[in-house]
């Protein structure tokens, strides 16, 4: 395991659907952080140039043929850095929700080998930042519990798609990950698989353009679907798919 | 028309549908096995029908008409959720195949500015 940022092959990977405007801030931001990383974008099947502007800034950029959701787009990002060999894959949301100041401070219990998995975490102080509104927030607050009464972890924030994960995440997402809202459940796969989990307080911002695939009216739905998607992946043997 | 006349005529339409199908290649293997299994039983009880009235006594149905929409109806929920699986496989090699495409169309438009270059 790596223990500097320096000897660390990080990937971060950036899953964007019909964000233009917003990837190409988010990218900038990723940047700025001079941090030694490569940029993947996860074009999911966008219909708004959105490769072209993430292509136009220098970072990889891989086209999905067809929309196939968050998860099968995060997914293709583990695959990525499994053939590559990169050491730690962030994922980072292409919508510009997520402040990369924090970067560093996400990769390093990892860089540290204190943790596979490390969430960014609204909740664990009080920051200030965008809290996300209020159907989401009671969203949130059932899968805490749900989370934590299944595998016993205390996870403040299990819908953050800011978070970094090890080698050996790596390799389990690239051939397992939940495809259609796959944040709370894959706490729950990397949990079950023996995962050290960690979370790290992060600030987060509110979307500037578009929509956030979870809009209010869906969050019942979401928290439904997603429920049933944990539970059924408990009854899961942990081999194959 | 006689209904035994026409049950045996719409089942052979079945079997032999069935066989047509095999034969232009429509029907793989796999799934060609248990469609020529049913279509062929079904000629075979309204040939000879006897056979299934004393098997819906034996099981206790009153109507041997209940038997056969039973058996049917039995039949049609095992072959959906076997049809379900067969989707799901399907969709997740779709899936799969897709996040290989898009990863291959990257490393050859990298090769590309490559050679290029």
């Amino acid at each position: 395991m790596p223990n500097s940022l320096s000897q660390a092959k990080i990937l971060i990977i950036v899953p964007a659907f019909n964000e233009s405007g917003n990837i190409g801030r988010t990218i900038e931001d990723i940047k700025k952080q001079s941090l030694p990383v490569d940029i993947l974008v996860i074009d999911d099947g966008s219909v708004d140039g959105t490769a072209l502007e993430a292509w136009g800034l220098g970072v990889k950029v891989v086209s999905l043929p067809f929309n196939l959701g968050i998860g099968g787009a995060v997914q293709t990002g583990f695959q990525y850095a499994l053939q590559y060999g990169y050491s730690i894959a962030v994922q980072i949301d292409g919508d510009g929700q997520h402040d990369a100041s924090f970067l560093e401070k996400l990769i390093a219990p990892i860089l540290d080998d204190k943790a596979d998995m490390v969430v960014g975490s609204r909740f664990i102080e009080d920051r200030g930042g965008f809290k996300s509104s209020f159907a989401r927030r009671l969203g949130i607050h059932f899968f805490v519990h749900l989370i934590n009464t299944l595998t016993g972890l205390n996870i403040t924030d299990p819908t953050s798609g800011f978070r970094a994960h090890n080698q050996r995440l790596i390799s389990v997402f690239a051939h397992y990950y939940p495809h259609d809202f796959p944040e709370p459940e894959s706490i729950v796969v990397a949990k079950r698989l023996g995962g050290r989990i960690v979370e790290t307080a992060v600030l987060m911002r509110k979307r500037e353009e578009g929509q956030s695939s979870i809009r209010q009216l869906k969050s019942l739905y979401y928290m439904v679907k997603v429920t049933f998607a944990i539970l059924l992946h408990m009854i899961r043997s942990k081999e194959g798919r | 028309m006689n209904i035994h006349l026409l049950a045996i005529l719409l089942s052979l339409l079945m079997f032999l549908l069935v066989v047509d199908l095999v034969r232009r290649h429509k029907l793989t293997f796999k799934y060609a096995l248990a469609w020529l299994l049913v279509s062929s039983s079904g000629v075979f009880f309204s040939i000879f029908h006897k056979f299934l009235f004393k098997i819906a006594g034996l099981l206790g149905f009153e109507l041997p008409s209940n038997f056969i929409f039973f058996t049917l109806f039995c039949v049609f929920v095992f072959l959906s959720l076997i049809m379900t699986v067969f989707l799901c496989q399907q969709n997740s090699r779709n899936d799969t195949m897709a996040q290989k495409i898009a990863l291959l169309e990257f490393e050859i438009k990298l090769l590309k500015q490559k050679s290029s270059n």
